[in-house]
């Protein structure tokens, strides 16, 4: 026979607790799970604030996030250490950009050439000049958009291209103009499959180039595949597409210490070579990847900061909302607490029951959230940058539960305060 | 044990013998309605002993509901001292209360108070999650529960797919599913026909055969006639406490 002592605080009663504690959780989140299936409609429309907010949350991180894969991929991989010469500074404003465009003047092969002999300290330096897209052909097969570009031998150490097959453009190929070419895995996809690509013949813009190399694949990014192209050497691009073409100048430095002492020194040398006097701005642009990520960076800043806003506010008003509705819960189930308590729940079960009820709710919220933001997320890729972290996942997930569980725990704790035998009269 | 010394024990504050699982003295219930006060209970005296089947009947409004709630630590009393398997309920605390509600206790109300969307097995299980019984054992104990109330072929139906005698025997089992000490029951059979009433009569004399103490309400001396004492409330107080042979 029991009598009625209550547990002694050993550790095997401590056990116990938290295993009780296990038994009413796992029976409030079914509770909860039930309860929301039952009132679907009810439960979405109450569930709308987390939705949006985490939807907005995860949107934004996707967005976000892709765009750093951009910038990782293709900016900051310009190549370690690496900085452009180019006619114009990217990432400027129209307004300055317009501006540019009157004053600046095209880097030409000689001020490749110059400072290649004049230039000290760098580590690599190499030229690239891109024609507008073309096609390409071989056979009957044609692939539409492939980037041209006019490249020096140089440019597999900096550029972002790696050899899979064969080789890249060698230093005899560039000193003799040699119709080679070294192209990307799309075109191996719609020309060679299952065969071997070298030695191959393709017509490149009416031109016909031995196929010597094949470039790793690199993937897609703005919904765009950059495995669409095709390097000739930047001597052959001269002799039969653009004599005396514009083009832009990578300087690897050793290390990022030296970057920005190699920058003030191309510079300088720009500048002499042009004549331009200390009261005049530069004619040319330097960009470095390390000035796009700032300029990045401050972006994201204020995206997020307003972020932050809009998924608070949304949270908060979901919140209330939950809490609202869970009031109006406890209010409809107070004989059913009543029942509970009569059969042996404590205040805690019943407090543990409502929190979970409104954190699984919310959850659920969180859930809808974050399918439809990988759905947004999916549709944002194919015309702009977008990829869901994990992260933005979880982060949506536990902020939306946590909610719930904060605006659960007033109403809870009114439905566990509640007297046993008061919430059993009430009829229900 | 003579009542008498039981008193003077009592009188010391100290706990009742090991064989008395229910001692009242001088309970009082009154309810402050803010203008007036209704005294349900006006000091109420009274033990039972271990395997006791005892009767309270009385006239509606005499308090016997108010002294069944009292007895099944639904409820607290306003004055008095009320001891339950030689403790002082008045000193315990809500989770204190509440463990004896889930263990000690099983109560039976008129009403059945099941859970309308829950099946009959869930109901029965509620004690169990409360106890923090492992699933396993849990399902297999209320099914036990329901086959001892005759019930192992409806455990899958709601409340609203049985008649009012099978909820009530749900009810029961749902009550005897943690084992408890002894058994409350408030005017069980209620509202329930005469047949269906006297069924679930045969099944607490089953149980009351099997060890258990129980405890029911009922104005209906037919019902009464089950128990083998009868204790008669009247405003309050105890009129007759008789035993029945
Ligand atoms: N919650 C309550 N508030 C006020 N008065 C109550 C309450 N519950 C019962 N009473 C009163 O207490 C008295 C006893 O009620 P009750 O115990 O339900 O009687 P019985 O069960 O014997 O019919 C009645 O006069 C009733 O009106
Ligand atoms: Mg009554």
């Amino acid at each position: 026979m029991t009598s009625g002592q209550t547990p002694a605080r050993s550790a095997g009663a401590r056990r116990r607790e938290l295993y009780n504690a296990w038994v009413t959780a796992r029976e409030a989140f079914w509770i909860a799970l039930d309860a929301l299936y039952t009132h679907k409609l009810r439960s979405f429309l109450t569930l709308l604030g987390v939705v949006i907010a985490t939807t907005t949350l995860i949107v934004v991180m996707s967005v976000i996030n892709g765009m750093n894969l951009y910038i990782a991929n293709h900016i900051a991989n310009l190549g370690a250490n690496t900085f452009v010469l180019s006619q114009f500074e990217w990432a400027q404003g129209h307004a300055a950009w317009v501006k540019a465009q009157r004053r600046n003047k095209p880097i030409r092969i000689e001020d490749y050439e110059f400072l290649k002999e004049n230039l000290e300290g760098y580590k690599a330096i190499g030229a690239t000049s891109q024609y507008p897209s073309r096609s390409a052909k071989y056979e009957r097969q044609i692939l539409y958009d492939v980037s041209l570009t006019g490249v020096t031998p140089s440019m597999i150490d900096i550029g972002q291209q790696r050899v899979e097959l064969g080789r890249y453009i060698t230093e005899p190929d560039y000193l003799h103009a040699a119709m080679v070419c070294f192209i990307g895995q799309d075109l191996v996809d719609k020309f060679f499959p299952g065969a071997d690509p070298l030695g191959k013949e393709i017509e490149v813009n009416g031109r016909v180039f031995r196929v010597i190399g094949v470039a790793r694949r690199i993937g897609t990014t703005f919904g765009v595949s950059q495995d669409n192209f095709v390097q000739i050497p930047l001597t052959s691009f001269q002799r039969v597409f653009v004599a005396r073409p514009s083009i832009n100048i990578s300087v690897q430095a050793w290390a990022a210490a030296q970057m920005l002492p190699l920058e003030d020194e191309v510079r300088t040398l720009m500048r002499v070579r042009r004549h331009l006097p200390f009261t005049e701005k530069d004619t040319f642009g330097i960009n470095a990847s390390a000035t796009i990520m700032s300029l990045w960076e401050r972006l994201t800043g204020s995206i997020f900061a307003v972020t932050i806003g809009v998924v608070a506010v949304f949270m908060v008003v979901g919140g209330i909302v939950i809490m609202n509705i869970m009031l109006a819960s406890v209010t409809e189930r107070t004989h059913e607490i009543g029942i509970r308590k009569s059969l042996g729940a404590r205040r805690r079960d019943i407090l543990t029951q409502f929190v979970i009820e409104s954190a699984v709710m919310a959850g659920a919220g969180g859930l809808i959230g974050v399918i439809l933001a990988v759905l947004i997320s999916q549709i944002v890729e194919r015309f702009f940058a977008s990829a869901v972290p994990l992260s933005g996942v979880f982060l949506g997930l536990a902020l939306s539960a946590a909610v719930g569980l904060f605006f659960g725990i007033y109403p809870a704790s009114k439905a566990a305060k509640l007297d046993p035998i008061e919430a059993l009269r009430m009829e229900g | 044990m003579e009542p008498q010394t039981l008193d003077s024990q009592l009188r010391e504050s100290s706990a009742p013998p090991d064989d008395i699982v229910i001692h009242a003295h001088d309970l009082w219930k009154i309810y402050d309605m803010g203008t007036v006060k209704v005294d349900a209970l006006c000091g109420l005296s009274f033990s039972i002993r271990r395997g006791e089947y005892v009767a309270i009947m009385g006239p509606s409004g005499s308090g016997k509901s108010t002294l069944m709630n009292l007895i099944g630590c639904l409820d607290t009393p306003t004055h008095g001292q009320y001891w339950l398997n030689g403790r002082l309920v008045s000193q315990l605390t809500d989770d204190e209360l509440a463990y004896i509600r889930n263990k000690e206790i099983g109560f039976v109300f008129q009403t059945f108070n099941l859970l309308a969307r829950a099946t009959a097995l869930h109901n029965v299980e509620l004690p169990l999650i409360y106890s923090g019984t492992p699933v396993e054992e849990r399902l297999m104990r209320a099914e036990e529960s329901l086959r001892l109330v005759e019930l192992g072929d409806r455990i899958q139906h709601k409340p609203n797919e049985l008649s009012g005698g099978q909820r009530q025997r749900v009810a029961i089992a749902r009550a005897l599913v943690n084992h408890p000490s002894i058994l409350l029951a408030d005017e069980p059979t209620g509202n329930l026909d005469s047949t269906t009433g006297e069924e679930i009569m045969n099944l607490f004399d089953r149980l009351h055969q099997s060890g258990n103490t129980i405890i029911l309400v009922t104005h209906e001396h037919d019902i009464a006639a089950h128990a083998h004492r009868i204790i008669h409330i009247r405003d309050g107080r105890v009129d007759r406490d008789e035993p029945l042979e």
